[in-house]
């Protein structure tokens, strides 16, 4: 029996249940029209289900890593798969989806910054864990929103914590000795988190690269690092430089080009023909 | 109505139903790729794919899903002029595919 959206999505709920990620395809178009509508999806190795023809099915496989960048956790797009019938060379139009656990925000350092950029990553859809060695500032208390909130050790602060591409940790210890132990750790993973921040000062931020390139990092290493993290919208409190950090983590997913739309856009001046007359 | 809801109820379903998907979309369209709409014989059950007239073709046409026809995609056109004051002024095109999302309670297979 053919597989149907609705035993699909069954499938997809179970799989965020344990945390797994899975990427679903339904065939849209195709000069077979029997093939309309044939489903299949892949968690790691295992996968159900056919789009019709074995050779489709392996041209998809093939390509979903490269479709969906390891750091994205949710994406759905539809792309034309040519792959070879006998002889003959066909095309069908894919729909393809895929669905991972929640993106991450693992915060370094439960100061007053981690309290509203919790809020926000929470707000955003994230997973939240908050770190930090002091008991008294990682409590559960003083993070409603979070997900975790772990006492840790600076001497191997990610412990209990495995990190890998589609995870955004950000730096906002005490001490400047802190945030750089976290980075060499963070830099000298297999598969570091897709998103590193750091906050700091012009200062902070150059001493900080000075002391990575005597330990051996190259400038690619470093330009991983955003530092200082967050836009520049001139915020100063708490809330609001949790706000430029947000927004720099959904410009980092999204793309967009983090200026005002409305010198993006334009529009008077494009359609009206004045300087903003 | 969250995405994760329509995929519990999508799961779940007790009676026929065709499951619209936004599978592509271009310029400015309410919903984007990957918005759905679960769509019963008495109209929409949850989710959206934009509201307004672009929705109102997806249900129309999923109606032939109900009499046996095949899984398609709609071509929803939202570029009506914006002079015209119809709600189809958002300026995108998006295409909905249409399929019965549980093909085992339809009585005629």
């Amino acid at each position: 029996m053919k597989l149907s959206a609705a035993r699909v999505a069954a499938r997809v709920l179970e799989a965020l249940e344990m945390g797994e990620r899975i990427y679903t395809a339904v065939v849209v178009d195709s000069a077979d029209r029997s093939m309309i509508g044939r489903r299949w999806w892949l968690s790691g190795r295992r996968s159900r289900g056919t789009l019709g023809d074995p050779a489709l099915d392996a041209a998809v496989a093939g390509a979903v890593p490269s479709l969906f960048p390891p750091r994205e956790s949710r994406g759905a797009l539809s792309r034309d798969f040519e792959y070879r019938d006998g002889e003959r060379a066909v095309t069908a139009r894919v729909y393809l989806e895929l669905h991972g656990p929640p993106a991450r925000m693992v915060i370094v350092g439960a100061g007053h910054i981690a309290i509203p950029l919790a809020r926000m990553g929470s707000m955003l859809g994230m997973r939240v864990e908050v770190l930090d060695d002091r008991p008294e500032f990682a409590s559960a208390d003083r993070f409603p929103d979070a997900d975790a909130v772990r006492v840790i050790d600076f001497r191997d602060p990610f412990a209990a914590t495995a990190l890998g591409p589609s995870d955004h940790v950000i730096l906002v210890t005490r001490g400047h000795s802190f945030d750089y132990e976290c980075l060499v750790r963070l830099l000298r993973m297999e598969a570091p988190p897709g998103y590193i921040g750091m906050i700091g000062s012009r200062r902070r931020v150059r001493a900080t690269h000075e002391q990575l390139a005597r330990e051996g990092f190259t400038t690619e290493d470093m330009g991983r690092v955003r530092a200082p993290v967050g836009l520049d919208l001139g915020g100063q409190t708490p809330a609001e430089i949790a706000v430029s950090v947000a927004a720099e983590i959904i410009l980092f997913h999204a793309g967009g080009t983090g200026v005002p739309l409305v010198e993006k856009e334009r529009v008077v001046e494009r359609f009206f023909g004045g300087e903003g007359a | 109505m969250d995405e994760k809801e329509v995929m519990a109820l999508l799961a779940n379903l007790e009676e026929p139903a065709v499951l619209a998907t936004i599978v592509s979309a271009k310029g400015s369209t309410p919903r984007k790729t990957g918005a759905r709409m679960l769509i019963g014989r008495d109209g929409v059950i949850a989710g959206t794919v934009g509201g307004g007239c672009g929705e109102g073709e997806v249900i129309t046409a999923a109606q032939d899903l109900f009499d046996g026809g095949p899984p398609t995609t709609v071509r929803v056109d939202l570029t009506d002029d914006f002079t015209s004051w119809s709600p189809a002024v958002c300026g995108g095109i998006m295409n909905v595919f249409i399929e019965r999302a549980n093909p085992d309670l339809f009585g005629d297979v």
